[in-house]
């Protein structure tokens, strides 16, 4: 009981530490900065028959 | 693209104000994560009080070790995400004006340094848990407003309603001041009281306290009313002088609204506080509480005949 919880706690420590890294990066790389674009652009695709 | 998008900014934003949004979200984003690992590290601490605790030993091991893991998550909270509660203060106790940033930095200290200490010796209460919700919900409501502040800078600047907000913000400032500084004198009294009646409560009681006398509500009825006004501005153009005019007179009533409602609500939990009724997270629950009411208040006016009930916005479809 004693083992797992020094065990468990520094895990979960850790992973609370990388999910903040990963969230810090993903703003800061700009990944939240346009949500809509890539999104929309299958509906601005050419839907014309094809001519080749 | 939505004149208000909470997480991606407006495309036409300068640098500087990019940046801005950017540390906010991230501080925001922290606060909550690290909150939440905090509030779970919390339990074996409120168990402890409990009578049917039958290993106490081994409870109390559990109680050390999560106190250290909180101190481990709470000091980046408190350094990082807290940093504008920092600069906010110094720069307001050197111009000696008293903002509301000031009773929010004595509410973390107040609570963290007692914590670490108890943390350290391995005996007394831990208030990490509130710590990191007072930051993160501060954080969400300080968030909102930036979105509100910023979504106002786009578009043709509507200076018919700048003229009402000046006047709005003005008088919500020297509200906000006066109310700030006597919950502060409150809180003093009040703790002075509890160290000598029951010193191991004096801490909470304080802590509870200063959470509650944080204006955050109050500082966002004004700005999130005016965005919401400038928003629906933004959705019909063709308005004329006599709309504009009557939409600036629905502002002020709902900004109003919104002031008197959470000051009110602030006065109302201020004297179960220092009866030491309300818990510390619980303070900082209801201060969440009253500033998503504001928020609300002021979708409201923005929804009010703007949008056709059970519709989506236009411009959500067309993407305008």
């Amino acid at each position: 009981m004693d083992a797992a919880l020094y065990l468990l706690l520094p895990i979960s420590l850790v992973f609370a530490l990388g999910i903040g890294v990963a969230f810090w990066w993903a703003i800061f790389a700009g990944q939240f900065d346009d949500t809509d674009t890539a999104a929309k652009s299958i509906l601005g695709d050419d839907d014309g028959p094809r001519l080749d | 693209m939505r004149a208000f998008s909470l997480f991606s900014p407006p495309k036409v934003l300068a640098d500087g104000e990019r940046k801005k949004r950017r540390h906010m979200l991230a501080r925001l984003g922290l606060a909550w994560l690290a909150m939440m690992q905090v509030m779970m590290f919390a339990f074996p601490g409120y168990l402890r009080g409990s009578p049917s605790s039958d290993d106490a030993s081994l409870l109390d091991q559990a109680v050390f070790l999560m106190n250290w893991c909180s101190l481990a998550l709470t000091v980046p909270v408190v350094l990082y995400c807290a940093w504008p509660v920092w600069s906010g203060a110094l720069g307001r106790a050197q111009r000696a004006h008293l903002g509301m940033d000031v009773p929010v930095a004595l509410g973390i200290v107040a609570a963290f340094i007692p914590s670490a200490m108890a943390t350290w010796s391995g005996r007394g209460e831990v208030y990490f848990d509130s710590v990191t919700m007072f930051v993160a919900f501060l954080l969400t409501a300080r968030y909102f407003e930036l979105c509100a502040r910023q979504a106002i800078g786009i578009g043709g600047l509507h200076r018919h309603l700048e003229r009402y907000r000046r006047a709005l913000a003005a008088r919500a400032d020297s509200i906000a001041a006066w109310f700030t500084a006597a919950q502060l004198l409150l809180a003093l009294g009040a703790g002075a009281f509890w160290h000598a009646a029951d010193p191991s409560r004096a801490v909470g009681v304080v802590v509870a306290l200063l959470v509650i006398s944080c204006p955050c509500a109050m500082a966002m009825s004004v700005p999130t009313a005016i965005a919401a006004a400038h928003a629906r501005v933004l959705r019909r153009p063709d308005m004329d002088v006599a709309e504009v005019d009557a939409l600036a007179r629905a502002t002020s009533r709902v900004s109003r609204q919104s002031l008197y409602g959470s000051m009110a609500w602030h006065l109302l939990m201020t004297p179960l506080a220092m009866l030491g009724w309300v818990q510390p997270w619980l303070a900082a629950i209801t201060m969440l509480l009253s500033s998503l009411a504001v928020g609300a208040n002021s979708w409201r006016l923005y929804r009010r005949d703007c949008l056709p009930a059970g519709d989506w916005p236009a411009d959500a479809i067309q993407g305008a």
